[in-house]
């Protein structure tokens, strides 16, 4: 059922992004209406923003609160999402309190989280990580749920403690549906990143993109827009060859892994 | 076994209880002033009063439309491409490239050019719930009608039913759980977006009530329509799950 065609691999996506560019360049020349700049205009911004020390500030303003975000959120969702896999207490102590605040959306939180935190990195950090942790304790819990009994049992029967087990056994087997989590995270991350910035305009890509947005500036408007979708794009193909690396062995898990907000 | 369950019921309550009463406790020791947090009964009580007032579910109505608009356009073009996708060699190569490319792209940031492009009312945002909702509903149609049993659709062609038939008989039916596994992702994003959409620019909706209520520093305002959108996800949520368990009442469990 798979295409034929991707001898290549970089290839098709390729051809994808030319496509979608020459779609986007056609529109604009049949509609020419202002809020739709040809694709070359856009474009041309690119290297523009790309080379002034400001932009480039606030770009990596972003990428670190993800960063830090993500981090905090791997260190802590992911134990307590094994535990919860392990344990039934632990699962019931905890699975309603997650299932109630699902559904809050975490950039939504933002302007609460600014009343106590200020506008600065603190509150969008907490609101990055919040959004990462949720799919992060999700798929950690569906991951070590499934581990296989028996080998818990071996194991135990060759006097390995229950903690030794936890990082030894449950956490590699898990480690497929983790990643599972970490890339519905990663959208999110993104997701979250971009409002939260749009909501406390101090720096960050969103910040940009709303900035010009404001102001007019709709070359800068789509030349943001494809720069940020850029490193949605190439987190995503690292962040996969990340993951056929670390876990080469396991079946790739097709799961519809791209994620709530 | 129901002990059982009701016991592991009352675990669960022990954190959500924990932090309401931390919640209340940090209000009535005074450590926070009711402009930065109020107190937990403040908000309860002013969410009743929301609930019974026209204007409030007048907002909430529009976000409803919004959201609703959205995801239907979602699972149509989703379910359609994705089956279409599955079943087509061609469509496959060239649907495949696409969503390689759009679907780790942050929906959100897409939204500027689309108030530019559709304006600052309703069209806008059901657009980008749309574009948020489709792609999981795309991946998982694809995903359950690839993994459809061939043997099915071939003995269906057999008995002489047209292809067509056959698609809608056999590979959709087929592909149901997973269909219905994306919607509800789908579903619950739109709920999401619609709210954040609405925070960015709108001059009605609940993501738009937030933003008011933070520009006038009505703290307990805030709150109230953060917890009426996460009320209408599990709603919706559970909604979904029960329409799902009727329409899936044949198959056995599954994702």
């Amino acid at each position: 059922m798979r295409a034929r065609i991707t001898s290549l691999p970089g290839l098709p996506p390729l051809i994808a992004c030319g496509a979608l560019l020459a779609l986007w360049e056609a529109a604009a020349r049949i509609f020419a209406i202002d809020g739709l700049p040809p694709a070359h205009e856009a474009l041309r911004q690119l290297p523009a923003i790309l080379g002034d020390r400001e932009a480039l500030i606030n770009i990596l303003d972003s990428v670190r609160r993800m960063a830090i975000g993500c981090a905090l959120a791997l260190a802590v969702a992911v134990p307590i999402g094994l535990l919860m896999g392990r344990s039934r207490l632990v699962a019931a102590f905890f699975n309603p309190l997650l299932m109630t605040i699902y559904p809050v959306p975490k950039a939504a939180l933002m302007p609460i989280v600014m009343l106590w935190l200020g506008i600065g990195d603190a509150s969008k950090t907490l609101v990055i990580f919040l959004g990462v942790s949720l799919p992060l304790i999700y798929h950690s819990y569906q991951g070590a749920r499934a581990v296989e009994e028996k080998m818990l049992w071996s194991a135990a029967a060759m006097g390995m403690s229950a903690r030794r087990r936890l990082i030894r056994i449950v956490l590699p087997a898990s480690l497929p549906q983790i990643f599972v989590g970490v890339r519905t995270g990663l959208v999110l991350a993104l997701i979250t990143m971009v409002t939260s910035e749009m909501i406390a305009r101090q720096s960050g890509v969103g910040n940009i993109l709303f900035n010009s947005l404001d102001m007019a500036l709709y070359d800068t408007v789509y030349a943001m827009i494809v720069i940020i979708g850029l490193l949605g794009f190439v987190l995503d193909v690292a962040f996969e060859r990340l993951r056929s690396w670390l876990v080469a062995w396991a079946e790739p898990v097709h799961q519809i892994a791209v994620g709530t907000t | 076994m129901t002990a059982h369950r009701t016991g592991e019921l009352l675990v669960g309550l022990v954190p959500i209880v924990l932090l309401l009463a931390l919640w209340q406790g940090i209000t009535a020791a005074g450590m926070a002033p009711p402009s930065l947090l109020p107190a937990p009964m403040a908000v309860f009580l002013r969410l009743a009063e929301q609930l019974g007032n026209p204007t409030f579910l007048q907002h909430a109505g529009t976000t409803l439309l919004r959201l609703f608009a959205g995801f239907a356009i979602a699972v149509v073009v989703g379910v359609a491409v994705g089956v279409a996708a599955a079943g087509h060699r061609t469509i496959e190569a060239l649907v495949r490239p696409v969503v390689r490319v759009l679907a780790p792209v942050p929906k959100i940031a897409l939204y500027p050019a689309l108030i530019l492009i559709l304006g600052f009312e309703h069209a806008s945002k059901i657009a980008l719930v749309a574009a948020d909702a489709v792609f999981p509903i795309l991946l998982a149609t694809y995903q359950g009608a690839s993994a459809v049993e061939p043997k099915l659709v071939w003995s269906a062609r057999a008995a002489g039913t047209s292809a067509r038939k056959a698609l809608f008989t056999v590979v959709l039916p087929a592909a149901l759980p997973s269909v219905l596994t994306g919607c509800r992702i789908g579903l619950v994003i739109s709920c999401i977006v619609v709210f954040l959409a609405e925070m960015i620019s709108s001059t009605n909706g609940l993501g738009h009530l937030l933003v008011y209520a933070a520009r006038s520093f009505h703290t307990v305002d805030m709150f109230v329509p953060l917890i009426a959108i996460s009320m209408l996800g599990l709603l919706l949520n559970a909604g979904f799950n029960a329409l799902r368990a009727r329409l899936l009442a044949g198959f056995s469990e599954e994702g």
